[in-house]
């Protein structure tokens, strides 16, 4: 349990929560409590499951191609970008007050596109250009969070707003055209190839390069931020209660601020990785299709986050994303064409819708999920 | 609820205080000005933005907006959200042009019922996970919106739906479409907006919708039955985005895969700019319509003066930005009075 005392959720309160476990409950009712109240026991079996399943497909042949440890790990790289935003989300939402980000999207779209001027045209150094993508990242983050923390928009409706004008902003700022210099389509090499592991590399598949490079390091700063530094416990406290933190002599509005700054920052440095990924920096990168927000803000719900705030762990969100990027996986090797990537949009409506009626019920039965 | 008594009023106030909200809001003033002013502006700059040629076809596509907005606004006003109208203008279209028109054949009234009927549907399933499931209507609206793209896509079947008949004329942008000089489209907008205007603002059910939002708890306490009542805000959004669909189809001979695509936050753009609180308890269908008449104005607007089209959606975004500020600072000089 990541939640400490201070950031129990206060709903208790008004619906008192049921006794804890006892030792006169029966064992298959404590598996169904853990599987319904501790979200990442739920998601670690389904996660089997998929797997379990989509490898007894291959194995009878009824793939087109195998799905194998091998695939698996070369597949991950979808996680990179997935579950980055996927932080993202979870920091905004636990941030209370509706917080929500839907500019995510547009941000990477924009940053992705100042980072292809900075790397692909002005010859900018490597470490440089990616400062610098973060930075507009960062900006264009604050700027959500000053709307919504300093003047009260409701984040829905700021970020809906600024999604609009970044995401036009992207498309005009090149006249529409992607960046796909010689330096930009290198950069698919350092981003999406997968390396052998020094050691152990032998014993397990290859992994691609960004899940060291971008998602590992995220993944340690975002769980060092909330869980071990000030400023995360005063995120959950603020998502829990605002106004009891403002007791607590908390400056609410910076903190809130802070996590749309943080959520920007992050989008930027996925600009990076989807410019990487692409070999080209694109205008519609986050916003094409069905944009990023919402996968994003799907991992988020299905990690366990609660949508009022103040709840979600770090756990969640990687096993959600795992889940996802899986099964996402299986699908495309047991549909051919474009079926794949419609199955693909029916297996994360399923598995959200059911997500949050199961969150809802967890939380009438059992008092909340964890 | 509309009529306030002099009893009501504590002796000593000399004025009369209102208990509804005045006909027309600050807000919708503001905007009726501002969207003057742009046309005056636009009249003057580019000839060709005052002939019917170019407010015949802005005027139609207002309508889809403004008639999706008529039940977000309802669904907004109860404190929900509705983001799959976009995924579901691609079921209703796809089903109205590929299954009723071209393959079957069938004519105008089938059409509009058989899109009606579908969208009430899908309405109805967001109405029903929304009310009874309990959860979060934006979490839910979400993945609806998934499945209703999958949907989407496997009754398109990869392809484009071509030579659609246009046995839906009469809804479209040609000459068939018009009665003295006015899309049909628009017409059956206004008169449908001009209805659920009255309703929400003069009868019981209506007033209802505003008790959900205001405050939930004390709404079922004073008996209104706050579950059928969410159930059908979305009931609602599910028909009109039904009858939007047909209007979308009617557009022209060809429906592509990406038809709705944006859609839903267009819808809740002109809804927010219209001054409709997105927490819920205030707001107009009229403001809606202004505030989508806004918007297109804007993208007509800045392809006549050969601006890149994208850069509307620039526009829209601080439309936004401006409008809910507006509605911030003087809901806050409101508190403080």
């Amino acid at each position: 349990m990541s939640v400490p005392t201070t950031a129990e959720p206060d709903s208790g309160q008004a619906n008192p929560r049921p006794p804890a476990a006892t030792a006169t409950e029966s064992v298959p009712a404590r598996i169904i409590r853990a599987l319904l109240t501790q979200r990442i026991v739920l998601l670690a079996v389904l996660i089997v499951l998929v797997v379990a399943y989509f490898s007894i497909l291959g194995a009878g042949g009824y793939l087109t191609a195998s799905y194998d440890f091998d695939y698996l790990s070369a597949a991950l790289i979808n996680a990179v970008p997935l579950a980055m935003l996927g932080f993202a989300q979870l920091i905004v939402i636990l941030s209370g007050r509706g917080g929500i980000d839907l500019s995510v999207g547009a941000i990477v779209s924009l940053a992705g596109m100042i980072f292809g001027f900075a790397y692909g045209q002005w010859g900018w150094p490597l470490w440089t250009a990616i400062l610098l993508t973060a930075a507009v990242g960062t900006v264009l983050g604050l700027l959500n969070g000053l709307l919504v923390a300093y003047i009260g928009f409701p984040a829905l409706i700021a970020t809906l707003a600024t999604y609009y004008a970044y995401k036009s902003l992207a498309v005009v700022v090149n006249n529409q055209r992607p960046i796909s210099t010689k330096p930009i389509q290198d950069l698919y090499e350092s981003t999406a190839q997968s390396v052998s592991l020094p050691l152990i590399g032998d014993y397990i598949p290859d992994v691609p390069k960004g899940i060291f490079l971008f998602l590992l390091p995220t993944v340690i700063v975002v769980w060092l931020l909330l869980a071990r530094t000030t400023y995360g416990r005063r995120v959950y406290a603020i998502g829990t209660n605002d106004v009891a933190a403002r007791w607590s002599a908390i400056d609410v509005r910076a903190t809130r601020a802070g996590a749309y700054a943080l959520s920007g920052l992050i989008s930027g440095l996925v600009a990076v990785v989807t410019v990487g990924q692409f070999a080209s920096a694109r205008p519609d990168a986050g916003v094409s299709g069905n944009g990023m927000a919402l996968p994003a803000i799907t991992i988020a719900v299905l990690g366990g986050v609660a949508i009022t705030g103040g709840i979600g762990r770090v756990s969640g969100i990687v096993l959600a994303t795992v889940l996802i990027v899986w099964t996402n996986a299986g699908i495309r090797l047991a549909f051919e064409g474009n079926a794949g990537p419609q199955y693909q949009l029916l297996a994360l409506g399923l598995l959200l819708v059911f997500s949050a009626l199961l969150n809802g019920f967890a939380l009438r039965r059992y008092g909340g999920v964890s | 609820m509309s009529t306030a008594t002099v009893h009501d009023q504590p002796p000593t106030s000399t004025k009369r205080q209102r208990i509804l909200a005045p006909p027309v809001t600050g807000q919708e003033i503001v905007l009726l000005g501002v969207i003057a002013v742009l046309w005056l502006v636009l009249g003057f700059t580019t000839p060709a933005f005052m002939s019917a040629g170019s407010i015949q076809p802005l005027l139609g596509a207002v309508a889809p907006i403004a008639l999706i907005g008529i039940g977000m606004t309802v669904v907004i006003i109860t404190g929900g959200i509705d983001v799959s109208v976009g995924a579901s203008i691609a079921v209703c279209s796809v089903i109205i042009a590929k299954l009723v028109l071209v393959q079957a054949g069938l004519g105008l009234p089938v059409a509009v019922i058989t899109g009606i009927v579908v969208g009430g549907l899908l309405g109805l399933l967001n109405g029903a996970l929304i009310a009874y499931g309990r959860v979060h209507a934006i979490i839910i609206t979400f993945g609806t919106a998934n499945l209703f793209l999958w949907l989407s896509l496997k009754l398109f079947n990869s392809s484009t739906v071509n030579n659609i008949p246009d046995t839906l004329a009469a809804l479209g942008n040609g000459s068939a479409g018009r009665t003295a000089g006015v899309p049909n489209s628009f017409l059956i907008t206004v008169v449908l907006v001009a209805l659920a205007w009255v309703y929400l603002r003069h009868t019981a059910g209506g007033r209802h919708f505003y008790a959900i939002g205001g405050d939930q708890l004390a709404a079922q306490l004073a008996g209104v039955k706050v579950r059928q009542r969410i159930l059908i805000a979305y009931l609602l959004t599910g028909l009109l985005v039904g009858l939007a669909s047909c209007i979308v189809v009617a557009q022209g001979s060809n429906l592509g895969q990406n038809v709705g695509t944006g859609k839903e936050l267009a819808v809740i753009a002109a809804v927010v700019i219209g001054g409709t609180s997105i927490t819920g308890g205030r707001g107009s269908v009229l403001g809606t319509v202004l505030g989508a008449l806004l918007v297109q104005t804007v993208a007509s607007g800045v392809t006549q003066l050969g601006w890149r089209s994208e850069l509307s959606d620039l526009f829209v975004g601080v439309a936004i930005i401006i409008a809910v500020g507006a509605d911030l600072i003087r809901e806050r000089a409101r508190r403080k009075r």
